[in-house]
């Protein structure tokens, strides 16, 4: 392959759609944003097309993590992934109304939704920990810190709201000017930078990108 | 006739604003004259974490978050600058022969461009046989299955440096700190405003929001690369003259300011 069309052109290509996708945020032609509906649709396809790409990465990862740890232990978590991938196809596909089927969604909300709750609970005590180490006072940044955050969080905990009334307000000023003023700062910032990044991509001066190609 | 939508002539003006500047800083750094940048202190822990990595005989470990391969959201500069670190870690690893280990997002349209990352950091260092495929990990889809099977990779085969850079949403928390917890050294950062608290709790060192595309730009070593940074304060110096305008005219009471930022 040439390289010319290993490097310069998918990244002609994808100067040329951002451009098409920008002048269809900003002109009034209904052209753009047919092409915009259109590009749309193709995301959709291209991720579909890409599934089978990443199931042979993830047999990949599993062979890996068994060799490494060639115990019956693991041999049950590589093999539940391929179970459960097996069920989730099978009642996706076979029943009427696919992923719509009640089949499908029986195990949807019974298997994964469960077992994404337990993950996020599981989360809250990750960061419990964490705040523990967090909150140590060593300095005045994180004096000003603990303060801040122990007011924040006490003014939601019925106890404090009867007997320190005065707590509600003030943890919902923290909330509401230090905390938004300094995010907002920080946002717009790191918005820039993406804007950036965008306009360099479009400019085809992206580095990342030719260093992928 | 109008061709453009009304809503959209402030944001067009701030578009045509940082092309201008990206030109004009674009030729700056090719006759290699911009101003030096500060030196970010995380930028160097990434080195101590390899070394350390080494020293314990243990993996460096590189996550751009379960959902960090967007490459078709508006969070895909975020990706574009976790590929960028990906590319810098991969060399690091191949300088120092450090084992490396990528926990991949569940984007599988994102693959071949992390594979070439790394292949790329391993070829520019002369070591392309180093490079082991089994190095990249797919989980499958949601970030439920990506958080599990990342801690388990630092249960079963240990943490030196966990790098984590891009697209972080709540599977941050666990990550980083069962990483914590087995003894790895945590670097990281998202421009994800709404995660940076995970970051700044859990990490050693930490990049804050936009610091992870300045930092992306000075791994990269690349003069039109760091151009961008300067084409950023561009962008904010123009905020700054629409806050303040605004904030004049609306105390002057003005009414037309509502038509004008509505433009």
């Amino acid at each position: 392959m040439s390289l010319f069309v290993r490097k310069q052109l998918p990244i002609i290509i994808a100067s040329i759609l951002g451009i098409l996708m920008i002048l269809a945020y900003f002109t009034t032609f209904d052209i753009f944003a047919q092409f915009k509906g259109i590009a749309t649709s193709w995301v959709v396809i291209v991720s579909a097309v890409t599934v089978a790409m990443g199931f042979v990465y993830m047999t990949n990862a599993q062979i890996k993590m068994y060799q490494m740890n060639k115990t019956p232990l693991q041999l049950a978590y590589t093999l539940t992934t391929y179970v459960f991938f097996g069920a989730f196809m099978i009642a996706g596909l076979a029943y009427k109304g696919d992923v719509n089927s009640p089949e499908y969604q029986w195990w949807f909300q019974n298997i994964y939704g469960n077992v994404s709750a337990t993950i996020y609970a599981v989360m809250y005590f990750t960061l419990a920990s964490s705040a523990y180490r967090t909150f140590v006072i060593s300095s005045i940044e994180s004096e000003a810190l603990v303060l801040g955050g122990m007011i924040y969080t006490l003014r939601q905990i019925p106890l404090f709201q009867v007997y320190m009334p005065w707590i509600v307000p003030l943890g919902e000023w923290f909330l509401l000017v230090p905390n938004v003023g300094g995010s907002r700062g920080a946002v717009i910032a790191a918005a820039f930078a993406a804007l950036v990044v965008g306009i360099r991509t479009l400019w085809g001066k992206e580095v990342t990108l030719e260093v992928s190609s | 006739m109008i061709i453009i939508k009304t809503g959209t002539y402030l944001d067009l003006t701030l578009l045509i604003v940082l092309i201008v500047a990206m030109y004009y800083y674009n030729k700056v750094a090719l006759a290699g004259k911009l101003p030096p940048l500060r030196t970010i202190p995380a930028i160097g822990a990434i080195t101590e974490g390899v070394g350390k990595s080494i020293e314990e005989n243990k993996p460096v470990h590189y996550a751009m978050g379960a959902s960090g391969g967007q490459l078709y959201t508006q969070l895909l500069s975020m990706t574009l600058v976790a590929l960028a670190f990906l590319n810098y870690i991969s060399k690091l690893c191949a300088k120092y022969e450090a084992k490396l280990i990528v926990h991949m997002p569940y984007q599988a349209e994102s693959i071949p461009l992390i594979e070439a990352m790394v292949r790329d950091g391993y070829k520019s260092e002369g070591k392309p046989e180093l490079f082991d495929p089994g190095c990249l990990r797919y989980y499958g889809y949601g970030a439920l299955t990506w958080t599990q099977s990342v801690t388990a990779s630092y249960d079963t085969e240990g943490v030196g440096l966990n790098l984590s850079i891009g697209i972080f949403y709540s599977d941050c928390p666990i990550s980083l700190e069962m990483a914590k917890i087995k003894g790895g050294l945590n670097v990281g950062g998202t421009g994800r405003w709404i995660m940076v608290y995970a970051f700044a709790m859990m990490c050693d060192y930490v990049f804050l929001g936009q610091e992870i595309y300045t930092a992306g730009a000075m791994v990269s070593e690349n003069p039109l690369m760091l151009a961008g940074v300067f084409v950023e304060e561009v962008g904010k110096y123009f905020s700054y003259i629409l806050l303040a305008l605004g904030f004049i005219i609306a105390t002057m009471g003005v009414s037309a300011v509502n038509a004008f930022f509505a433009l």
